[in-house]
This record gives C-alpha cells, sequence and structure tokens, in this order.
C-alpha cells in the first residue's frame, strides 16, 4: 500500500484513495463543495486544491489519487492563498443573503468564508441577477442566484436515483440548474438534492423559513414510515419535530432517505391524543389505570381472556412489544386473542423504499416468536363481525383498509382500550378508556428493521402533554390488575428482552463516523 | 501549627445626653423635612428643588437622544414592512420576546416577510439589542414613547400592524449607504 506525507504525517491508504481521504485519514480537513463521499467527483470547485511537492500546479484533492512516497501539503501557504481566491471568485455573483436563506447556520460558504476567507468583497460591479424563486419540483425551491454549480444535486439524481432530471443550463455566470423540458424534479428522493446542496441554492418547500437551524436541536433517531428504518437527524424546537435529516449509516441508508419518510416527521406533532379519557371525559392516570384494569378484569371474569382481542403495533418499539406480550400474557390472561394492527404495504423501490410502511414489524416478530397466530387488522374486523370479541385492547390507531370495518365493529364491544399517541378520528370516540402513548420522539427504544438491523431512537424531548411510553402504561394498567411487572428502567426491559429473543444487541452502528469528512 | 489572630479593639464613643434623649434630634429632622415641603408646594416654581417629572403629561423632552423606547417597523418606500424575517432580532433577544413567523413574499427579489411579527412588552427588557442585529434597519426603538401602564395584558402585545403604525420611511441600503443619494462614489 502506498506511504506517503500528509503536513508532515506519513500514513498507509489504500491505493486508489483520492488525497482528500488521505488527509482525512492523517486528520486534516480538506474543504470542499462539489466532493461528496457517496458521488462521483467532478472536481469543478476547485476549493479542495492541494500543494504535491514535485507538481506544477496546485492539485484538486478530491479527484488525484495517491502516490507512494507523495509528499502533499493541504495547509501551506499556496493553499491557503489559492482557496481564499476560489472562495472571493464564488462569492463574485453570490448573493450574501445568509440573513433570509434558510441554509444560514449549516451552509459550507458561510463556514469555509469565516474559515478560509473573512475578506470584504473588492467586487465593484454589478452582481449577477437569475430567478431567486425558480419552481424545480413540487417539493424543492431552487435559487439561482444563491447557487455556486457544483452539480452535486445533479450528479445524485444522476448516479443515486438514476432519473437524471437536472442539467446545467446556460454558460458562465448565467448558468443554473434547470430541470430537462418537461421534467420536474419529482423523484422520491428529490429532498436530499437539498441535504447534498452546500449552499442554500435548493430548499425544501416544507421546511422553508419554518425555523433558522441555529434554533433547532438534533437527536438521532430513526424514520417509522418503512420498515427500512432510515437513521435521521431528528430536529426538534420547543418540544416540536421540524423536520428530519438523514444520517449516515452505511448498513442502512447511507446519506439518503426517501421524501415521504422524511415528511412523516408531521404525524409527530398532529392529532395527538393528549390525556387519559375515560368514556370520553378527560381523567388522570391515577384513576384512568384502575378503571381500565377494573373493567377488563370484569370482562375476563365474566367471559374469560379468549373474549378479549389484544392488537399490538408494529408502529411501537421493541421494548414496548415485550412489556405488550407480558401485559397480554400475564395480566389478560392464556387464551388472549392477538392481533397486529398497522399501515397498508405501499409501493417499493430498490433503493430505499419498503412496502411494509410500518418500522417494526420484524421486532414484533422476534419478540412474539413469530406472527404466524397473531391475525391482521382484517381478522380483526372479521372477529368484531361475528361477535366473538367482548374487549379490545389497541395500541396505535394505524389500521389501513381495515378501518372502517373496525371502526363499525368497535360500536358493539363492551370495552374498548385504545393506547395511542394520536387520537385516530373515530376511534377516540368509540374508546371507553383512552390512553395517552408517546411517540418514538418522546421516549428511548429499539426498532429492528428489515435487515434485522436492530437500531435505537433517542429521546429527543419529553412527552407530550400526559403522554407515557408504551411500557409504563402496560407496567401501570397490570399493575393496577395485581400483576405487578418487575421493570423500572427501560435497560431492564432490555436486558430480559435480549436475552429472552437471542437478538443480537443494537451495535452502535448510529454513531460510526465517515472515513471522509462527513456531510 | 499555632495560628495568631490579630484583635484590633474598637474605640467606641459614648452618645451625649443630648442624643440619648431622642426627641430633640427627631424634631431636628423633621425640620429638614418640613422645610423641604413648605418651598418645595409653597414657593415660586423656580425656586423648588423637584426633579420628579410629571410623567407622562410633561413629555418626553427628558429623555435622551438615544433613549430606548416603544419598537417601531420602518417602511419601505412602497409603504410595505422593510422587516424580511431573519430572525436575528428573535435569535438574539435575551427575554425571548420576539416571535415571528416568516411568509413567502411575492415579490422574489423580497423572498420573505413577517406574516406575524409580535413584541411581548411586558417580557421585553428594553435592551435594544434587536435593533444592533436588525441587518435592514426595520426595527427601531427610537420612538421616544416609555412603556405605557396598562390594565390589560393584551394589550402588551404589540402586534406587526400596530408598530408600522409607528413606523417611518427608511432608505437604508445593504451596506448602510444612503441610497437617495445614488451618485456616491467609492
Amino acid at each position: 500500500m502506498p506511504v506517503l506525507t500528509i503536513n508532515g504525517t506519513e500514513v498507509e491508504v489504500d491505493r486508489g484513495t483520492t488525497l482528500l481521504k488521505a488527509a482525512a485519514v492523517a486528520g486534516y480537513e480538506v474543504p470542499h463543495f462539489c466532493y461528496h463521499p457517496a458521488l462521483s467527483s467532478p472536481a469543478n470547485c476547485r476549493m479542495c486544491l492541494v500543494e504535491v511537492e514535485g507538481a506544477p500546479k496546485l492539485m484538486p484533492g478530491c479527484y488525484n489519487q495517491v502516490n507512494d512516497g507523495m509528499i502533499v501539503h493541504t495547509e501551506s501557504d499556496r493553499v491557503k492563498r489559492a482557496r481564499k481566491a476560489v472562495l472571493e471568485f464564488i462569492l463574485v455573483n453570490h448573493p450574501v443573503d445568509c440573513p433570509i436563506c434558510d441554509k444560514a447556520g449549516e451552509c459550507k460558504l458561510q463556514d469555509y468564508y469565516f474559515a478560509y476567507d473573512a475578506q470584504e468583497s473588492r467586487m465593484r460591479a454589478e452582481k449577477q441577477h437569475k430567478v431567486k424563486v425558480y419552481p424545480i419540483g413540487p417539493r424543492v425551491v431552487y435559487d439561482g442566484e444563491r447557487c455556486i454549480l457544483c452539480t452535486r444535486c445533479i450528479r445524485f439524481c444522476e448516479e443515486i436515483t438514476g432519473t437524471g432530471e437536472l442539467t446545467l443550463a446556460d454558460r458562465g455566470d448565467k448558468a443554473e440548474v434547470r430541470t430537462f423540458p418537461g421534467q420536474d424534479l419529482d423523484n422520491d428522493y428529490s429532498l436530499c438534492t437539498v441535504d447534498v446542496c452546500p449552499v442554500g441554492a435548493l430548499t425544501s418547500r416544507d421546511f422553508r423559513f419554518k425555523r433558522r437551524v441555529w434554533l433547532l436541536t438534533s437527536t438521532d433517531s430513526v424514520c417509522t414510515g418503512c420498515e427500512m428504518g432510515c437513521n435521521i437527524h431528528l430536529d426538534h424546537f420547543r418540544n416540536t419535530t421540524e423536520r428530519y435529516r438523514p444520517r449516515y449509516n452505511p448498513a442502512v441508508n447511507d446519506y439518503w432517505m426517501c421524501d415521504d419518510g422524511r415528511l412523516s416527521y408531521k404525524a409527530l406533532n398532529e392529532g395527538r391524543l393528549e390525556h387519559p379519557m375515560l368514556n370520553g371525559a378527560q381523567a388522570t392516570w391515577h384513576t384512568i389505570a384502575g378503571a381500565a384494569a377494573s373493567k377488563l378484569a370484569a370482562v375476563i371474569e365474566k367471559n374469560g381472556a379468549s373474549s378479549v382481542g389484544f392488537v399490538i403495533s408494529p408502529q411501537a418499539t421493541s421494548e414496548d412489544l415485550f412489556l405488550a406480550k407480558m401485559f397480554a400474557e400475564t395480566a389478560i390472561g392464556e387464551g388472549v386473542r392477538l392481533f397486529i394492527n398497522g399501515n397498508d404495504p405501499g409501493s417499493s423501490d430498490e433503493l430505499l423504499i419498503r412496502a411494509d410502511k410500518n418500522p417494526n414489524r420484524a421486532g414484533a416478530r422476534l419478540v412474539f416468536g413469530g406472527l404466524d397466530g397473531v391475525g391482521d387488522a382484517s381478522a380483526l374486523a372479521d372477529a368484531l363481525e361475528a361477535g366473538e370479541l367482548e374487549a379490545v385492547y389497541m395500541m396505535g390507531t394505524e389500521l389501513g383498509a381495515a378501518r372502517g370495518r373496525v371502526e363499525a365493529g368497535l360500536d358493539d364491544v363492551g370495552l374498548f382500550v385504545l393506547q395511542a399517541a394520536h387520537q385516530g378520528g373515530v376511534l377516540l370516540d368509540a374508546a371507553h378508556v383512552a390512553l395517552p402513548a408517546a411517540t418514538h420522539a418522546e421516549k428511548r427504544g429499539t426498532f429492528v428493521n428489515c435487515d434485522a438491523v436492530v437500531q435505537t431512537v433517542d429521546q429527543a424531548y419529553p412527552p407530550n402533554a400526559d403522554a407515557l411510553p408504551d411500557w409504563q402504561i402496560f407496567m401501570k394498567v397490570a399493575g393496577a390488575m395485581g400483576h405487578k411487572l418487575p421493570f423500572t428502567f427501560l435497560r431492564q426491559i432490555q436486558d430480559r428482552m435480549f436475552e429472552a429473543s437471542e437478538a443480537p444487541e443494537p451495535e452502535e452502528t448510529a454513531t460510526e463516523e465517515a472515513p471522509a469528512p462527513a456531510e | 501549627m499555632a495560628r495568631t489572630i490579630n484583635v484590633v479593639p474598637q474605640e467606641r464613643v459614648p452618645k451625649t445626653f443630648w442624643e440619648k434623649s431622642y426627641v430633640p434630634e427627631i424634631m431636628r429632622g423633621l425640620a429638614v423635612t418640613i422645610r423641604q415641603f413648605g418651598r418645595n408646594t409653597f414657593s415660586r416654581k423656580e425656586n423648588r428643588d423637584t426633579f420628579t417629572i410629571e410623567y407622562p403629561e410633561s413629555g418626553t423632552s427628558h429623555y435622551p437622544e438615544r433613549y430606548r423606547g416603544r419598537h417601531r417597523l420602518m417602511l419601505r418606500e412602497d409603504g410595505q414592512v422593510r422587516c424580511v424575517a431573519c430572525m436575528c432580532c428573535s435569535t438574539i433577544c435575551p427575554a425571548n420576546c420576539i416571535h415571528i413567523e416568516a411568509g413567502e413574499h411575492d415579490d422574489p427579489t423580497v423572498e420573505k416577510y413577517p406574516a406575524v411579527f409580535v413584541i411581548d412588552e411586558l417580557r421585553c427588557i428594553v435592551c435594544g439589542l434587536c435593533v444592533e442585529a436588525c441587518p435592514c434597519d426595520a426595527i427601531r426603538m427610537d420612538t421616544g414613547v416609555h412603556m405605557q401602564p396598562r390594565f390589560d395584558r393584551t394589550t402588551a402585545f404589540h402586534a406587526r400592524d400596530e408598530m408600522m403604525s409607528r413606523g417611518g420611511l427608511s432608505l437604508a441600503t445593504k451596506g448602510g449607504r444612503d441610497a437617495v443619494n445614488e451618485d456616491y462614489t467609492w
């Protein structure tokens, strides 16, 4: 393997490694705009120029590969002067409208300007004006003035999605990113172009103007849009989730996530079940746990556990499902009818989108030792229509196409306990007891994705209103029924759960850093 | 190790009989008060020693030139609000009293405008940081109007249009140069 010297540090890297990556190995960051670790290197921004001894000119670090015995300088005066000049060129026509730019605060041009340029503009001529708000796609807006023509978005659409809607139109300082005639930037991953854009040229219509990014706090989490479980940065402000951004994880989603998943954060903030409700009246946890327990115990005593339908949710974390299993086995008892609800299957593709629109069906399968005896939502509707169920205890409100039938059937049951984060429309009206649960942004937990990767979510902020994590609700109700579940901390549940299911412990894949400078 | 402590005895001056008897000293003090009261109440105005201002009747002439009064939002030439909803003021505000919701402006060169701009004057600590943070001379505190006492808390929330009604025309341009004087040279 070639050995080279970077700023006096000797490093040994694989043949074919670029100078930029080798510098990262040696511990030096080389600034770059057009280079992205997952995309090809056109070397057009010239920001990553480094000095190689013996070479007459500076070389782009993102493109040139290492040679044995190379002596590279990334922090020499010549390199620094070049960076300053490159930034000055880029800023010739950049509007510098940082105060109204959504990217301000996470903009590479801003960061590099302060780090390498930091001089007043010497430009005296009028700047080139372009269209400020160009509707390039249904979810993305393009600002030609801010664009530095790095072509990352174009390469993303060519190399990752393969749709190739984008191109550079016109030349020189009139060049702009445009779609091909008759096309829109309307692929399933179009919002990733907003992430890869190093400046504020591409902005998300959804997040546009909503919040200054420096106000957001970021928590590592997992998208719950489908069973892929893309790793995300969950950005939140004052206990409200404001956006998802993909988080690098080579085992799952690389740098990307789909638009539907990205916009699924809205469900975290809307239609929430806020307080425990007893027959439509607001109650407290103290009274509601006792009421739910006595009602449930009465049904079990009268008709036996087989008249109780217990509906688990593939949207819940594995810990919640584990407690659901313990609750069903101990508190309700032998013979309880198990069902699983969840969103209906949807579209899928070969990149990240999976058909099963629930994040943790694999986890439910592990916890319950297979879902063979567990009926789906339509089986629940069948059982309700046949009048086999006296009571229904349901986690979550996702019922898919069977929603209408289940709602109709629930009118006739003697007891309907709803334990969910959302009101679920008619479901809340039908519920005799409603228990507010926390969303995945409000608790810690584990999801198992379709490839059996066990991933953890962190708590971003405390539960909304009176909500509690599902596992705590199960402990409350079971305790009130006289079956105390022996847990205090989530860690205890995890210990017991991994012991029981023989599932692998969650790896620390989530926090793994990219070999090259992370995006 | 033994430590030595230095004690300095204080000389106490004993009170005289006159001071101990209390009442004459009190009378002396009251005499000063009554003399001032008489002078400030019954003598001619120019002889009085009063420093209080009859606020708000007496106006704001006593305020220094850079007194920070109630906020106002400046206007463009066409009467629209200058604010571009960059949220610099609400970010720097140490009292968290500025609430802004940005909207998409019809004019793409303006891009953003404050659809909602509310200042909670009860929370405001009148520090003036919002004025300094503003990149486009949109918010000022130079009205010279003191924060008014009020009976209803809801009236302390100053909305955008109310602050615009106090506003004036500002022609400041990027970099702080005067747009009216177009033939400036570099």
